[in-house]
């Protein structure tokens, strides 16, 4: 405790440090452990069904149900951002340095310090030895480069000096990604959109609440269908989908689970489907006039009734109307009057109750056709996420598999013979020691036989 | 001949590896170990024809798609990784003694795959969601990843017995065929590093996968989740290294740390997790 440091020098230093960094990633790992354990995105009353009021109320307060969106943890994700960008302004300058270091003197007792260091006499003078350790160790290293300003000869080589800027990349790429993820999420949006064949719309509902977004374009659903294999296990989802822009057709394309169609940057993917009623043909008899027809009422469209000014309309159609089966809500349209209509049950053709003033209606046929739910996405930050991936993975493998490793020779006669050589070979890498030890070795031997001709 | 009975005997097979490997260990007998390779290599041969007539067949039941699309399918593949990778590491080390740990994984992935009641080992046609490309990129790269993690965290757990014995560097009995302390350590990093490349292309690939096939590249769901995890946590690892103190022991703490993770990702969200969620729903 010689002197206070100021607030900033020790927030910028606790900020740098690689403890803080390992810290962050343990504990970004037990808070998303906790946000395994419940399921997410539950509402307080959901959780006050399970948990009781007092727990539900920390768990909504803490925010366990929806851990992954709550400022505490984005505030953890910001911090490990700030540590690394604090981090490599610090270091970034001088890795910079060190690789236009260039070595200006070498001595043998500097050399002599190295964990990797080898002593080699060899009964030659000096300018062959020169010639044979430069051919030697440029052909099975890298190209030997003298250094100045020394009787004794002194040299350096290396390789992959580069590679020291690697981890930069990586840690450079993360910051990408999260760039990336944020500019999805400020200026992109996620929702869905089910449409019945033959329904166009511009209408998407968002996942996250809040107003529907409607699309400059709009979205044709021309046919779905599924298709199953032999054990009845769902084979293919299919939309044929005709994108619609200011009423011209632009684009037709099918989608699929795993294929979906982009335009103008939103895309719609293949997310689920589901059934409903496409038209339904009955039977209508007027009982005061004693005429009988038969009609087909597509879904929600207004027919009339032959030789009167009557009209009607099926509004809706239910499974299993109160356990009476498929039943369909058809409105009887007259002049003056109010609508009137009522359920007609479709498996109880007999049943007194299918009428609706003075007609009696039976079901012939119900047709029922498919709508498709699909997922609907536009996200502005993806191509960042994706260059983020590329670059994040080139990073990591460089960093890994190529490693800076420099080799320093010295070179002079040998105080006692004469035109006797004394040779010094040193040498270090950033990682992976074992390998280049080995590597070391075997170049030594190398030269040792080289050197010293049988 | 049909590729269960392949896979039948590919089984045993990692059996009779895994207790060669340990009697040269425990009887300090060379020829056990080096028996121990041929066996878990003759075995890898035997299983790679397993898969791919498996291929074949599912191609003749008429679904045609790659030996990797459940949990049988991945639990064979990833005792396929993990021979493959750790007779790689044995050709480039020389050190032996390294196959109890990676030959016993393996069995226990076969074992499971074909005698527990919770897996299923028919060949399934596949439903619409997993039709894709991605999916072999995808389980290819995530087991190589965990493969090497396996193979580290054995390495793992013999650093930590030869730590135990303190600084002896030539300990007697069955720890005296084992590498020196500081050779462990780079054979751990070694793999790790390896692991953490694969494991980090097969996050990657699942992201790009589920964006093409439901928009969104990341969804926190628990399996996702798990993975990122374990990915942190390895991560840490890797940092801490650089830390002063933290090479060595620590080191090797967070690899068997690390793999706790892998297994809770692949059998703990499916069995544990998946059962919370939906008795939390129901
Ligand atoms: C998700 C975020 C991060 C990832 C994926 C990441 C990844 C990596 C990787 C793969 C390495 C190479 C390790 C090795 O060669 O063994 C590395 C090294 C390093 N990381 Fe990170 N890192 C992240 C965050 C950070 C942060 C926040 C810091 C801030 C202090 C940091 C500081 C360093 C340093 C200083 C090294 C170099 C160590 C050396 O000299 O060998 N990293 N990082």
């Amino acid at each position: 405790m010689q002197q206070k440091k100021g607030f900033l020098d020790l927030l910028t230093q606790n900020l740098s440090s690689m403890r803080l960094t390992v810290l962050l990633f343990l504990t970004l790992a037990v808070c998303s452990i906790m946000g395994t354990l419940l399921p997410q995105g539950t509402s307080l009353e959901e959780l006050q069904g399970h948990y009781g009021p007092s727990l539900s109320w920390w768990i909504d307060t803490v925010g366990l149900n929806d851990l992954y969106r709550t400022g505490w943890f984005r505030t953890l994700l910001l911090l490990l951002c700030l540590n690394l960008i604090i981090c490599t302004t610090q270091r970034l300058p001088k890795t910079l340095k060190l690789l236009q270091h260039r070595d200006e003197q070498i001595s043998p007792e500097k050399l002599e310090k190295f964990n990797c260091h080898t002593e080699i006499t060899t009964p030659r003078p000096l300018d062959a030895a020169r010639t044979q350790l430069t051919e030697v160790i440029s052909e099975a290293f890298a190209p030997l480069q003298p250094l100045q300003g020394s009787d004794a000869f002194c040299a350096v080589a290396e390789r992959g000096r580069w590679s020291r800027l690697m981890v930069y990349i990586i840690h450079f790429s993360v910051l990408v990604i999260l760039l990336g993820a944020l500019l999805g999420s400020l200026f992109g949006f996620k929702g869905f959109m089910n449409l019945s064949e033959g329904e166009a719309s511009d209408e998407v509902l968002l996942t996250m609440g809040k107003d529907p977004v409607m699309l400059p374009f709009q979205v044709r659903c021309d046919d779905f269908n599924v298709s199953f294999y032999d054990n009845g296990a769902p084979k293919e989802y299919r939309s044929d989908l005709t994108i619609l822009d200011k009423g011209q057709e632009v684009l037709k394309q099918s989608i699929r689970v795993n294929d979906p169609l982009s335009y103008q940057g939103v895309t719609f993917y293949q997310a689920s489907y589901g059934s409903m009623l496409k038209q339904v043909e009955i039977e209508i008899q007027d009982r005061d006039a004693g005429t009988a027809y038969k009609l087909t009422l597509p879904y929600r469209e207004v027919v009339s009734i032959p030789g009167t000014h009557d009209e009607i309309e099926v509004m809706q159609y239910q499974e299993n109307f109160s356990n009476f089966g498929q039943a369909a809500a058809i409105v009887l349209l007259r002049e003056g009057e109010q609508p009137s209509g009522s359920w007609i049950l479709v498996d109880m053709p007999e049943f007194h109750g299918n009428r609706i003033q003075n007609y009696r209606i039976k079901v012939l046929n119900i047709e029922k056709g498919h709508y498709t739910g699909l997922q609907v996405k536009r996200d502005p930050g993806v191509w960042f996420v994706y260059i983020g991936f590329i670059v994040m993975l080139m990073g990591i493998g460089m960093t890994f598999y190529t490693s800076h490793r420099k080799l320093w020779v010295w070179a002079s006669p040998s105080k006692s013979g004469k035109n006797t050589t004394t040779v010094l070979i040193a040498g270090k890498t950033n990682k992976n020691s074992l390998a280049f030890e080995q590597e070391f070795n075997h170049l030594c031997a190398r030269l040792q036989s080289d050197l010293n001709p049988k | 001949m049909d590729s269960s009975f392949l896979l039948s005997i590919t089984t045993f097979a990692y059996l009779l590896c895994t207790l060669l490997y340990l009697s040269g260990v425990v009887f300090l007998y060379q020829p056990l170990l080096i028996s121990g390779s041929v066996v878990g290599a003759l075995t890898l041969v035997v299983q790679t024809a397993g898969l791919l007539l498996r291929w074949r067949e599912s191609y003749q039941l008429g679904y045609g798609h790659a030996p990797l699309s459940n949990l049988y399918e991945s639990l064979v593949f990833a005792a396929w990784a993990i021979i493959l990778i750790y007779l790689i590491l044995e050709l480039r080390t020389r050190q032996r003694v390294l196959g109890v740990f990676p030959a016993l994984f393996a069995f226990l992935a076969m074992a499971y795959a074909s005698f527990s009641t919770q897996v299923d080992s028919k060949i399934q046609p596949l439903v619409p969601a997993l039709k894709s490309n991605w999916l072999i990129a995808h389980v290819v790269t995530c087991f190589l990843g965990y493969a090497a993690f396996a193979i580290s965290c054995g390495i793992s757990i013999l650093y930590l017995l030869r730590k135990a014995q303190g600084g002896n560097p030539h300990p007697r009995g069955i720890l005296g065929l084992l590498p020196e302390a500081r050779q462990l350590d780079q054979f751990n990093y070694q793999m790790i590093v390896f692991g953490f490349l694969w494991l980090s292309l097969g996050i990657i690939t699942g992201s790009i996968w589920a964006n093409s096939a439901w928009g969104t590249y990341w969804s926190w769901d628990p399996k996702e989740t798990w993975s990122l995890i374990t990915w942190l946590v390895y991560a840490a690892l890797l940092h801490s290294r650089t830390m002063q103190g933290w090479r060595g022991s620590r080191v090797a703490w967070l690899s068997v740390i690390g793999f706790s993770c892998v297994l809770f990702t692949y059998f703990g969200v499916n069995f544990l997790l998946s059962g919370l969620h939906s008795y939390a729903t129901k």
